[in-house]
């Protein structure tokens, strides 16, 4: 099939950037979105012109590096996909199809559909984690997890930290991914001793990455790859809640 | 090119809690859904009490009197428009930064229908309704306009037999409905109320209070603006009777 | 160049904890004083960099990627490796001990494979203490699954998520440090030189891959956790940023690279369906737990597979392997699939084999099959528009891990002092062969147990001089690093760097591939440096040195592979045996199972660069086994 881009073009963080319109011939169904991207980058370059930057890496849904807002929605139409897990046969010959970066001022572009998301590492180095330095653990087996704890925080921590919630989000807020990671801990007995301090520090520092505020229109559980529930957000507002009031 | 635009909410005391919570994004919705749950308290009591304008002059007469002489009723009010004055404040603190938390629009953005009307009119509707406030309090409490009748239902119904006016109390009920629609279960997720039982039992709740606050106010002017149009003076004679129970009124 | 490899004397059980007796300490408040630059941060590199920085050192940390969290370990998918004995079923540290150096073909050092196993217990408890969601029985202990090679079930697992999940916590480890001052994070950098001074790595040379500024850093030691090399084939199941760069440079730069013939290629893998596929995606080996394996009896039998009756099919594995069926090793597996397409009695239309949960989906209800390996059932659907609730996967084998990689002695460090190398960009602990779910096990063994003890050894012992970035090494190193750069963009052929690359990944695919003869071989050995000419003449290589440049930093990568790919190909010529994942036709079995040649070949191949269109030369660490009975591996 031929297909139609409209691609978000943008030389660095400094300038303007718009859409610049591309023919893409000849894709076939089975390929894979990021892999009709590649084919109108080996075309680009033979033409000797600059390929269009975008992220990606594991090609396989899980190392959270692709994005790209497709058509106005986040990691583009599926549900609980990513961008390179979305297959060329959802379009059919002669769609348009707008690309676009992540945008959020938090997620300032780099190039083209490229953006910063070091705003999340920044917010896990606020309080995701746990304490413990290596060598310090008892054995794995003292601490029980009841099965269905254990589920619960997997859920919460199959985050890909891909930014999609905050793509999604009508305000650009990350109220999901933070939800997710102070869930994760807060449901786990190893958390409960930073249970307050990271609640307070990681809103703190998510807010100081000029996020927005969580509006509860859940376009992010939506959009979530992962199928993060808003539930983990429900949670971030009680812990942060919670936090406020009891510690000192 | 963020670390210089630093949020000017950065907390101006750190070592003050309150405050920090009042500036965090988190706080300022926790307070916004508060108050307006509170707010809906409100609601329910006051569509009570217009209710009572069905029972026809006296009875809804003897209730404002009620009402008016009761020496609580300024610190209710003004506990009312304090309020108002958080949730409007915070909501529209809170929508500047959203505004602010992506300066450059996407040309094209669609969602995964996870949206609703409500939840995506949130700021439109809640703009109506400010302004549909501030108009009925002006009309009704402080007579802008005129008095339209001898007595407060004379005035009340009076008002509602200008269609313009009416027209504009049914499109306004309808913003508040859609509020609601979105508001009353959303409050419950911002106060961490979210469970795999309860929480569809909340949005339906919400719903379900949504349409019967829109839909019982509105039925009000609908009907003193079409159906009842007797003339106000009509039913004055009654506000004479001596004042007794409410419900005895018929 | 002399290989020692500073193995431990005396008994194997107490090897490890003497070795740590005997390495020297750095005084607590001397370790700030140190500064270590590690690069890479999948899970040896988070892991180390986190570790030391608790230890008090000054770390420096770089990553390719926009964050550390996205280094490829995040997709490793099926579990990890610990001698726990949980189940009761008769593990214990020698019998993992055992099983690895069996699994490995008995390729791999015995004192390094003891002291993996020994430190796997500590890994699970490290983790968990870190938060992370291993999966759990009701009562609240951790649950365990079974895997290729083994016969005990001591698998962890986090879904089929394990990988992501252990990184993760080595991630939220790393991000604690660098909250704390003592780790500072380079991301988005590209490691392209080592720097040696007088013989000892003192520095790298990175390139910023947002500004396209050559970076020059100095420190004390460097760690080189750069993964596997899987990617000169062009499609495997590694990210598509995954590249040889780091190691071949330090190769180049007099580090030994060993065992590059040493491939793995996994089983169970999504086929190839067209030619602009950029990468394969592995089914977790887990999924061998419970999913059969099968091809029809008839060759050429194009009906469809719930058409095919029971008797019509070749459960081959169950048949040809009863004691360990469906859970062999990968190479054999892998084999074992190349021999029923090769019979022609692979699924009509595709080069695969199906793998069928009918079985499991009767016995265990689909909703518990879909906790177990949901995502994995999601990602096949994603892929192949395919649902495999209701119709058996097509898999094939493709290429997925690589056991060679450079040298290190024990203390992994490489034959450049102060350069030392952790995870699968290390050769020592696998052998020809890996097992499954010991690759996590390696590459957190390596970071947080292993390397903070010996890279102390090292500082303790030795006289570091006082050296800055100014030094002419880095001023030669930096310029070096541009001219490669300035080469690429000279060239303004018409070619993109991943054209060149499809053409290396046929060669290596079809000659140096899953199975291997000497003429192939040979051929190949003529084929890649006429690609890498072709390369130097026609890649296109658009835009500047001065900004991001994905094109750019495609090319460089490409023409490493070009070079590396020889080196991986002339190894497998040299080895006149198979092994593990290394077979090479003319020595097999009549039934087609690999032929060790322990005579000859029971040792370690380490190449020593020589310079350019110089031969490298080969050299050989002897493998001796004093604790593992040599012996034909045998799974029947």
């Amino acid at each position: 099939m031929n297909l139609t881009l409209k691609i978000w073009r943008q030389k660095d963080a400094q300038d303007q950037g718009g859409l610049v319109e591309y023919q893409v011939e000849n894709v076939s169904t089975e390929m894979s979105f990021l892999e009709m991207l590649d084919v109108l980058n080996e075309q680009l370059v033979a033409k000797g012109q600059d390929a269009v930057a975008f992220d990606h890496d594991c090609r396989e849904g899980i190392c959270g590096m692709c994005s790209l807002m497709i058509d106005g929605q986040a990691h583009g139409p599926d549900k609980a996909a990513t961008t390179c897990q979305l297959h060329m046969r959802r379009y059919k010959d002669g769609d348009t199809i707008v690309i676009e970066p992540f945008r959020a001022k938090a997620f300032p572009v780099v190039k083209d559909l490229v953006v910063d998301r070091s705003a999340f590492d920044r917010i896990q180095q606020a309080g995701g984690f746990v304490s413990v330095n290596t060598g310090n653990a008892r054995d794995a087996n003292g601490i029980l997890i009841a099965h269905e704890t254990a589920e619960k925080a997997m859920d919460a921590a199959a985050c890909i930290g891909c930014g999609a919630c905050v793509a999604a989000c009508p305000n650009a807020s990350a109220m999901l991914f933070v939800g997710a990671k102070v869930s994760q801990y807060a449901l786990l007995p190893q958390g409960q001793p930073e249970r307050e301090k990271r609640a307070l520090s990681m809103r703190a520092a998510m807010d100081e990455e000029g996020f927005g505020h969580c509006t509860n229109e859940y376009e992010c559980e939506a959009a979530c790859p992962k199928g993060i529930k808003v539930s983990n957000i429900a949670r971030l507002n009680r812990e942060y809640l919670r936090a406020t009031i009891v510690s000192d | 090119m963020q670390a210089a635009e630093a949020p000017a909410q950065a907390a101006p005391c750190r070592s003050c809690r309150a405050v920090e919570f009042l500036e965090s994004s988190i706080g300022k919705k926790i307070m916004v859904a508060l108050a307006g749950l509170f707010l809906c308290v409100f609601l329910l009591t006051h569509l009570a009490g217009n209710l009572i304008l069905f029972l026809g002059g006296p009875a809804f007469d003897r209730y404002a009197q009620m009402l008016e002489s009761n020496p609580l009723l300024p610190l209710a009010e003004s506990g009312l428009v304090i309020l108002f004055l958080i949730h409007i404040a915070l909501a529209v603190r809170a929508r500047l930064a959203n505004m602010a938390a992506r300066p450059v629009a996407y040309q094209v953005y669609k969602g995964k229908d996870a949206r609703t009307p409500g939840s995506s009119t949130m700021a439109l509707t809640g703009t109506l309704v400010l302004v549909f406030i501030i108009i009925h309090v002006a009309t009704i409490k402080f007579q802008v306009g005129g008095a339209k009748g001898p007595d407060l239902f004379g005035h009340v119904t009076g008002w509602f037999h200008n269609p313009l006016y009416a027209g504009f109390y049914v499109v306004a009920l309808i913003g508040v409905g859609l509020h609601l629609s979105h508001g009353v279960q959303s409050a419950f997720q911002t106060l961490g109320i979210n469970h795999p039982r309860y929480t569809p039992m909340l949005k339906k709740l919400g719903a379900a209070f949504a349409i019967l606050i829109a839909l019982g106010f509105i039925s009000i002017p609908i009907y003193f603006g079409f159906f009842n149009r007797a003339p106000a003076t009509m039913q004055t004679n009654g506000s004479a009777m001596p004042i007794g129970p409410i419900g005895g009124a018929q | 160049m002399k290989l020692e490899s500073k193995v431990p004397t005396g008994p194997i059980e107490k090897s490890w904890d003497k070795h740590r007796f005997d390495l020297k300490l750095v005084n607590p408040a001397n370790k700030r004083k140190f500064k270590v630059l590690v690069v890479g941060t999948g899970l040896a590199g988070s892991s180390a960099a986190a570790s030391l920085a608790e230890l008090g050192y000054n770390v420096e940390s770089f990553c390719t990627q926009d964050s550390p969290r996205r280094a490829h370990s995040i997709a490793a998918q099926g579990g990890i490796n610990a001698a726990k004995n949980y189940p009761n079923d008769g593990d214990s540290v020698w019998r993992l001990f055992y099983d690895t150096v069996k699994g490995g073909d008995f390729r791999a050092r015995e004192a390094n494979v003891y002291r993996l196993a020994q430190v796997s217990n500590g890994i699970i408890d490290q983790c968990v203490a870190q938060g992370v969601p291993f999966a759990r029985e009701y009562g609240g202990t951790l649950s365990n699954r079974s895997f290729g090679g083994a016969q005990v079930s001591r698998t962890f697992y986090a879904r089929g998520q394990t990988g992501q999940q252990l990184l993760l916590g080595a991630y939220s480890a790393l991000m604690r440090q660098v909250g704390a001052g003592t780790v500072k994070l380079h991301s988005r950098r590209e490691m392209l030189d080592v720097v040696v001074i007088d013989g000892v790595a003192r520095g790298i040379i990175v390139r910023d891959l947002v500004t396209g500024k050559v970076e020059r850093h100095w420190g004390d030691a460097v760690l080189l956790c750069t993964g596997g090399y899987g990617n000169t084939y062009y499609l495997s199941t590694n990210a598509n940023g995954c590249n040889v760069t780091a190691t071949w440079r330090a190769y180049k730069r007099g580090a030994a690279f060993a065992n590059p013939c040493y491939t793995q290629i996994h089983p169970t893998c999504v086929p190839v369906t067209g030619e602009y596929q950029s990468k394969l995606t592995l089914m977790s080996e887990s999924l061998r737990n419970d999913g059969r394996v099968w091809v029809p009896k008839k060759k050429g039998d194009d009906r469809k597979p719930d058409l095919i009756p029971e008797n019509e099919r070749d459960y081959y594995l169950e048949r040809k392997y009863p004691a360990f069926g469906n859970l062999v090793p990968r190479d054999i597996a892998s084999r074992a699939a190349k021999q029923m397409i090769d019979e022609g009695r692979g699924v009509s239309g595709s080069l695969s084999v199906y793998l069928d949960f009918q079985d499991a989906i009767k016995r265990l209800g689909e909703d518990k099959v879909r906790e177990k390996y949901g995502n994995l059932f999601d990602m096949y659907h994603h892929i192949t528009d395919e649902n495999p609730y209701r119709v058996p996967m097509r898999i094939y084998p493709a290429v997925h891990y690589t056991m060679g990689g450079l040298w290190v002695d024990y203390n992994l460090m490489t034959t450049i002092p102060g350069l030392f190398c952790l995870g699968e960009a290390n050769f020592s602990d696998h052998g020809a062969n890996r097992l499954g779910a010991s690759a996590l096990m390696q590459g957190l063994a390596d970071g947080y147990f292993v390397l903070p003890y010996t890279l102390g050894g090292y500082f303790a012992g030795t006289k570091l001089p006082k050296v800055t970035s100014d030094h002419d090494a880095f001023k030669e190193a930096e310029s070096s690093v541009n001219a490669h750069t300035n080469k690429l963009l000279a060239v303004k052929g018409k070619n993109s760097p991943s054209v060149l690359h499809r053409k290396l990944g046929h060669v290596m695919w079809e000659k140096v591939g899953m199975g291997r003869n000497a003429k192939g071989l040979n051929e190949a050995l003529q084929e890649i440096p006429a690609i890498r000419e072709e390369f130097w003449k026609t890649v296109a290589v658009t835009g500047t040195g001065e900004d991001f440049n994905q094109t750019l930093e495609r090319a460089g990568r490409v023409a490493d592979f070009l070079e590396f790919g020889e080196l991986l190909a002339k190894d497998a010529l040299t080895r006149e045996e198979s092994c593990g994942g290394h077979f090479r036709e003319e020595h097999q079995t009549p039934d087609g199972e690999a032929k060790r040649d322990d005579e000859k070949f029971c040792h370690v191949a380490a190449w020593e660069y020589k310079g350019e269109g110089k031969d490298p030369v080969r050299h050989e660490e002897p493998l001796t086994f004093d604790n593992v009975h040599i012996a034909t591996r045998n799974y029947a």
